[in-house]
């Protein structure tokens, strides 16, 4: 029998398992009674994909940042 | 000495030895930098499957924790009395060490693998010796701490040669060095640029989360508490179903 | 085929990996062994990669990886209590949102990807539940009340929950800000230690004093009528602040902090120090065995009320708090609990072996297992690899035909050795496979192991360890710390008619933090000190962790060879052969 190999996340599977956790953020605040926290957690998140994506071409990201 | 380096190397030191507080942040760096490379050679002499290598990688590092003490001391020393700087505490606490080689739980050895490693080696060994130098031939540190430099010099000189050594064999048994060693130099470059990004985003993201906090947490204040202390029924939720123990809140 | 379930606690600090085969622990690392990064927060690769190679598996094998917390939870708490700061949190904001949003936040796809693990094998176990789930699976109680005592989780920072065979339940818990942990991280702060590492010397400072500025700390903590506590938020900044955890309040009422490294000489042992040094330490002394003493008072107030409302004989222990051994010994002595258990790895390395243990036990609904017998469950060299190392580094050794008499016999003339033998502790504390051995008849033995070996403090004391069969003869351990004194996990007193036999492991106030060594938890330790009670008539060794200061205990051959060779070590035992020093 052959050992099975470890998973390799996908880069949809990474941006898909992302997606859940914003929505899985959202679901527990609203779960929670915390709902005066969901528009905040809203505007943090969509920073957050932006830092993400930043992150993403960090070897250029002095130049970003300038034309930011 | 490459001419670039010699170019920049030389004045950037003059700055750095002369502003007040600075040779204390140098010493300080070096004496981290120094015990992260004895843990990448000690990384090293566990993993070669060179037996032969296992030594020479040993004592190297026993070199470079003896180095890191050596640079600490300056630093203890340099510090005022009674007031330690922020430099001496780094050195004081190695839970602060980040300056090794190890990435994402792999050591420098198992990512470069044993040719590309001794090459990595040699570049930087060589560059520190060349950098030593230039802090020496312009006697900028005092004159312990040149005695220090000078003392590690020597070590520093033997791993050079018995690197190179051992980069010559890979030549002769037509092993591709030269690119290894191209490589080690352009990794340098690219790693220090790195940390010039990653430094630089972080503060300039900084600077926009600051934004936004100033701009948008300030109307959810009016609704927000801290929660109140004594004990408190523990909120209602399944703690044994596996339906809640898949959810991350 | 049986299943696997690997546990993981990472990225706040003591990242460790268990892996569990059909609920029986396999191994149990901590990564900062294989990095020797003390600490190490990192996602613990090569732990984990260390266990899964124990079991002769992939990742591809794997039932279930359950993370040690609650994520979205912990990231709630961090939003809403910098809201409910506001703008005094202007510093904090930013470094955490960066930390969250750049990396912690998604989790899942972080641990995916780290440990090559589908999502939905992934399972996510609350912080404290983890603690809670440590100590009671682990234990051999079959009922008990589970007190989890640390900094922060997600939101609870004490916790009580009732064990009962598999299922484990919430109590009742108290809430950020108000954390009995960072109030002591706080006073380690202000003594000048780092925070999450310093809290022993705290402790070990605290015998020098006395407690002058308990009123003043009464001021920062209340105990309440009902069983709980409240902090006084005016005193603290951990909630707001990036790195300070005082307020300017706290130091106009305790006097200006210690800044890290200062020489510390109190009036029982002040050296060559200066006036000024002295009235200072003692200053550092007070304050330490104020805290100590209030966090002891604190702990027997919560087990007070654990008892009122579990109303079992049996406590179990975890979180940070619980590897306070002097609060454990009171605890012990004056709580209501006919027994206590407090889980080795009572920090966050443990939340691993706690969220692994609760998948099984609660999730899986699979019963209980026989008790944690032995902690010696980290990576193991082996006689064959060390000797192969050995040999390449150069070293001259011997193999003895009986190493533990061997090494009995180098103790009882003075020297101080390295013992390695089998696999790493599970835990903070050294159990005599990864120790530093001396002979605790000399009085000399303590300072010179602090200052030529370890290049420690020297007020800092050492801990015993002694044979079972003569624990009662040499220690007063309350009936209670049984268990706990078998992991160094309490301190006892020391008979008055002993301490002049035992100097180098006695400390100040006449206590000492014993290891009751059985044959079974670790045969061959057990071995050495019967072969030096034969001897020296003392079934008692000096027991130190092998490390040097600032790193984390030895783990690998290399390990134990490169901190031999740079501390005053006279000789070092490893996997049973005898390596001679250098020249």
């Amino acid at each position: 029998m052959s050992t099975p190999e470890p998973y390799e996340p996908s880069r949809l599977d990474a941006t898909l398992a992302r997606l859940g956790t914003a929505g899985a953020l959202l679901s527990m605040l609203a779960r929670g009674g915390r709902w005066w926290m969901l528009p905040l957690a809203l505007i943090v998140l969509v920073v957050g994909v932006g830092l993400l994506v930043l992150q993403s071409v960090h070897y250029v990201a002095p130049f970003i940042y300038m034309v930011f | 000495m490459g001419q670039l380096r010699r170019a920049y190397l030389g004045p950037i030191s003059e700055v750095a030895w002369r502003l007040p507080g600075w040779p204390t942040r140098l010493l300080a760096a070096f004496s981290l930098a120094e015990r992260g490379s004895m843990l990448d050679m000690l990384a090293a002499a566990d993993a070669t499957p060179r037996r032969e290598m296992r030594r020479k990688y040993f004592l190297h590092a026993l070199d470079e924790g003896r180095h890191a003490g050596i640079f600490a001391s300056r630093v203890r020393a340099l510090s005022p009395p009674g007031n330690i700087s922020r430099a001496q505490a780094a050195t004081e606490d190695a839970g602060l060490l980040q300056g090794h080689g190890i990435v994402a739980g792999e050591t420098l050895f198992a990512r470069l693998g044993e040719m590309d490693f001794l090459a990595f080696v040699f570049v930087a060994e060589a560059d520190a010796v060349e950098q030593f130098h230039v802090y020496l031939d312009r006697r900028l540190p005092d004159p312990d701490t040149t005695a220090a430099l000078r003392d590690i010099l020597k070590d520093e000189s033997f791993h050079v040669s018995y690197s190179k050594l051992e980069c010559d064999k890979y030549r002769r048994e037509g092993q591709p060095i030269d690119h290894a060693i191209r490589l080690a130099r352009w990794r340098r470059v690219k790693e220090g640029w790195m940390r010039f990004t990653r430094d630089f985003g972080e503060r300039m993201s900084g600077v926009w989360l600051l934004v936004l906090y100033f701009l948008v947490i300030w109307p959810f204040r009016l609704v927000a508490r801290l929660e109140r202390g004594g004990w408190q029924r523990a909120p209602a939720r399944p703690t044994s179903a596996l339906a809640a123990a898949r959810l991350e809140g | 085929m049986p299943a696997y379930i690997l546990g993981i606690s990472a990225l706040y600090h003591d990242a460790a990996a268990v892996l569990l085969r059909d609920g029986v622990v396999v191994g149990a690392a901590q990564e900062e062994r294989f990095s020797r990064v003390k600490h190490d927060a990192a996602m613990p690769r090569r732990a984990a990669a260390w266990c899964l190679e124990q079991a002769g598996i992939t990742a591809a094998d794997l039932d279930y990886l359950v993370f040690y917390e609650k994520p979205l939870r912990k990231f709630e708490r961090i939003l809403a209590t910098s809201v409910a700061t506001f703008p005094r949190s202007w510093g904090s904001f930013p470094r955490q949102m960066r930390a969250w949003l750049g990396d912690k936040l998604w989790l899942r796809t972080n641990l995916c990807a780290t440990f090559g693990v589908r999502s939905d094998r992934l399972l996510f176990c609350e912080h404290h539940l983890s603690h809670a789930a440590s100590a009671f699976y682990a234990s051999p109680h079959e009922k008990a009340a589970v007190l989890a005592v640390d900094g922060v989780g997600e939101w609870a920072t004490t916790s009580l929950w009732r064990g009962d065979g598999s299922a484990l339940e919430p109590v009742s818990e108290v809430r950020f800000p108000h954390s009995l942990g960072l109030l002591y991280s706080t006073i380690t702060a202000h003594l000048g230690f780092a925070v999450n590492e310093g809290e022993y010397k705290v402790m070990g400072m605290a015998a020098y004093g006395k407690p002058a500025f308990r009123q003043e700390l009464d001021r920062l903590l209340k105990l309440d009528p009902a069983g709980g506590f409240e902090l006084d938020l005016d005193y603290f900044s951990f909630h707001y602040h990036p790195t300070r955890s005082g307020s300017p309040a706290l130091e106009a009422l305790l006097g200006p902090p210690r800044f890290p490294g200062a020489p510390f000489a109190p009036a029982v042992a002040p050296g060559d120090a200066s006036a000024q040094q002295i009235v200072e330490s003692q200053r550092w002394a007070d304050i330490a065995a104020s805290a100590q003493a209030q966090v002891e008072d604190a702990m027997l107030h919560l087990v007070r009320y654990a008892k009122g409302a579990v109303g079992t004989d049996a406590l179990c222990l975890a979180g940070g708090v619980a590897l306070n051994s002097v609060a454990n010994r009171r605890v012990a002595a004056e709580g209501p609990f006919a027994h206590v258990w407090v889980q080795p790895a009572a920090g966050d390395a443990g939340g691993a072996m706690g969220a692994a243990m609760w998948a099984w036990h609660a999730v899986l609904g699979n019963p209980r297992q026989p008790p944690l017998a032995r902690m010696d469950l980290g990576r193991v060299n082996g006689p064959a690899r060390s000797s192969e190392m050995l040999t390449d580094l150069g070293a001259k050794f011997t193999e003895p035909a009986d190493p533990g008499a061997s090494a009995a016999a180098e103790l009882a003339d003075g020297k101080v050795i390295g013992w390695v033998e089998g696999g790493d502790e599970w835990g903070p504390r050294a159990l005599g496979h990864r120790s530093i051995l001396a002979d605790p008849r000399s009085t000399e033995v303590k300072d010179h192991v602090n200052a030529r070996v370890k290049y420690r403090e020297l007020f800092r004391p050492f801990a015993p360890a002694v044979t079972a069969a003569a624990a009662a003869d040499w220690f007063d351990i309350p009936a209670a710390a049984a268990e706990p004194a078998r992991w160094m996990l309490s301190t006892a007193g020391v008979h008055e008619a002993r301490q002049a036999t035992i100097p180098a492991v006695v400390h100040v106030d006449g206590s000492a933090r014993v290891q009751v060594v059985d044959p079974v938890a670790s045969p061959a330790f057990h071995q050495l000190l019967v072969e030096f009670n034969k001897l020296s008539g003392v079934p008692v060794v000096l027991n130190t962790s092998f490390n040097l200061k600032g790193e984390p205990m030895v783990s690998s051959t290399v390990d134990a060879m490169a901190s031999f060779v740079r501390s005053g070590l006279d000789v070092l035992y490893i996997d049973g052969l005898r390596v001679e020093r250098p020249k």
